[in-house]
């Protein structure tokens, strides 16, 4: 049985790899790949790398910028946090006593979280400039609704692959399901859930940057400007902030992660 | 007299589909006793200890213990306070300080609010780190459980039941992965504990010679059967011997 699986995993390698050839023959090799004049501009937008625009002016646009897209990353991310724990520990059913009210639970709190990360936080975002107009709300809620979807699937994923025998150990001592949360689920995932979200929050600066293309400020709307006026320097100078403001976070959270090892 | 039987075992049988894993099992257990399950794998010794820790339910015969029928111990709180378990060391939440791993022995009394709070502010700490003391780790008390070796771990799991109180204890393979003197320090350990504390225990192990040496009566199963239960003095080698023999091949 199991052989007869691999084997038919291999034909399929096979038809998509053929699938793949086929489809190099849709291409019209002879006009061109690209757009004529589109290597001219490719190339002078690499050439700005360089010479990011250091002035004063820009170099403070680009600080308060960043401190607008780190805060709405921030907040969107604290509130989605908080989604997530709740609804995340809902939808793992750890807290439901019978097997027909955990099936329950689970189903219709995965129900809730896949609705909330299945649309986009750029849609959402959309959304919500639509009704409460430019405000800073607009892009924390967009946010966190997305983000609380993601990370609350993944806190339910991970509370559902804590091994079996601690918890049935605390059961036998009389614990309740309350009491195995705090006791055996929430300490043995805490670690991958503090690690899982510092790398989500890595994603939401990337995320609030570039939801600022609405209108609602930050780095992606200044380099939306920039690039309007083709001011490729600014831009970088721009892009070089968000790229610190990652680098930073990431740096962050390895130290996290060497300090929860220890 | 029944007030002296903690556990009567009436015509117990248990099956898994086809498969018989215990056939009309009968024994007493008076209360003290110390008692080790040995049997070939596969002989129904893991089943026998599920069916006393309620987690399995039996297909026949009636199981009662300290006077009451097990149903009546659905309860895990009520449970915890006559039956306590303890299994190889993979028993105890790894992440979690030592402290807390012993002081979860208390949870069947504590409500939830002294529960969380004790997981900040360790509450009934003097208890916590006598029964530690008890079993020879006084200096561990804030240390990750993880960090711990198998045989810390399992004394560990040891001062949680000192702190959960049960009146029988019972052991699933619990020196399986220890080496030979850490499976004696246990053993010893076990069974010196609970002659204290006036508690029954029911061990099951592979090995015959820590049955002998630790425990005061023998039961041995095969093939989902009783095929002796004996004074752990009156075994002899040549019952040991059929007990572990192979079938034979006609």
């Amino acid at each position: 049985m199991f052989s007869f699986d691999l084997h038919k995993r291999k034909i399929l390698t096979v038809f998509l790899l053929l699938l793949f050839m086929w489809s190099l023959f849709g291409v019209h090799w002879q006009e061109g790949v690209m757009h004529s004049s589109g290597i001219g501009t490719a190339m002078e937008i690499f050439a700005a790398m360089f010479t990011p625009d250091l002035s004063l002016d820009i170099l403070y646009l680009a600080a308060e910028s960043s401190w607008l897209t780190i805060a709405y990353a921030t907040a969107g991310m604290s509130l989605a946090l908080v989604l997530a724990l709740i609804i995340g520990i809902l939808a793992s059913g750890v807290l439901a006593s019978g097997k027909h009210s955990r099936s329950f639970m689970k189903g219709s709190f995965r129900g809730v979280l896949g609705f909330m990360r299945a649309i986009h936080e750029l849609v959402w975002a959309w959304l919500f400039v639509a009704s409460f107009g430019l405000s800073p709300y607009a892009a924390i809620f967009a946010l966190a609704i997305p983000y609380g979807g993601i990370l609350g699937r993944i806190f339910a994923d991970m509370i559902n692959d804590v091994p079996e025998e601690p918890i049935q150990a605390l059961r036998a001592a009389g614990a309740s399901r309350l009491q195995c949360l705090f006791y055996g689920y929430l300490p043995s995932v805490k670690n991958s859930m503090i690690s899982y979200t510092m790398y989500r929050y890595e994603c939401a600066i990337r995320s609030s940057a570039i939801m600022s293309f609405v209108g609602l400020g930050g780095l992606g709307y200044q380099i939306q400007l920039s690039l309007d006026d083709l001011q490729y320097n600014e831009v970088w100078t721009f892009l070089y902030f968000l790229i610190i403001i990652v680098v930073f976070i990431d740096g962050w959270s390895n130290m996290l992660r060497r300090r929860m090892a220890q | 007299m029944s007030e002296q039987n903690i556990i009567e075992m009436n015509q117990i049988s248990k099956n898994y589909e086809r498969k018989i894993a215990l056939s009309s099992l009968s024994f007493v257990v008076e209360k003290g006793e110390l008692i080790a399950l040995i049997g070939p794998s596969g002989a129904g010794k893991t089943t026998l200890l599920n069916l006393l820790a309620t987690i399995l339910k039996p297909d026949g015969g009636e199981l009662i213990i300290d006077g009451q029928p097990i149903q009546q111990y659905s309860d895990q709180k009520k449970r915890a306070k006559k039956i306590g378990i303890i299994r190889q060391q993979f028993d105890l939440v790894g992440q979690l300080a030592v402290i807390h791993n012993v002081l979860a022995g208390r949870l069947a009394d504590w409500g939830f609010f002294k529960s969380f709070l004790s997981l900040f502010i360790p509450q009934e700490k003097q208890a916590a780190t006598l029964a530690l003391e008890r079993v020879g780790l006084p200096d561990k008390l804030f240390e990750r459980t993880s960090n711990l070796s198998g045989g810390e771990q399992q004394r560990v799991a040891l001062a949680r039941l000192l702190m959960q109180k049960p009146e029988i204890v019972l052991a699933d393979e619990p020196v399986a992965s220890l080496d030979p003197a850490r499976a004696e320090d246990i053993l010893n350990m076990l069974t010196k504990l609970a002659k204290e504390e006036q508690q029954t225990v029911i061990a099951s192990l592979h090995s015959v010679e820590y049955a002998r040496k630790y425990f005061t009566r023998l039961i041995a199963l095969k093939n989902g059967e009783l095929f002796f239960d004996l004074p752990a003095d009156q075994v002899t080698d040549k019952q040991l011997q059929e007990l572990y023999q192979l079938k034979e091949l006609n």
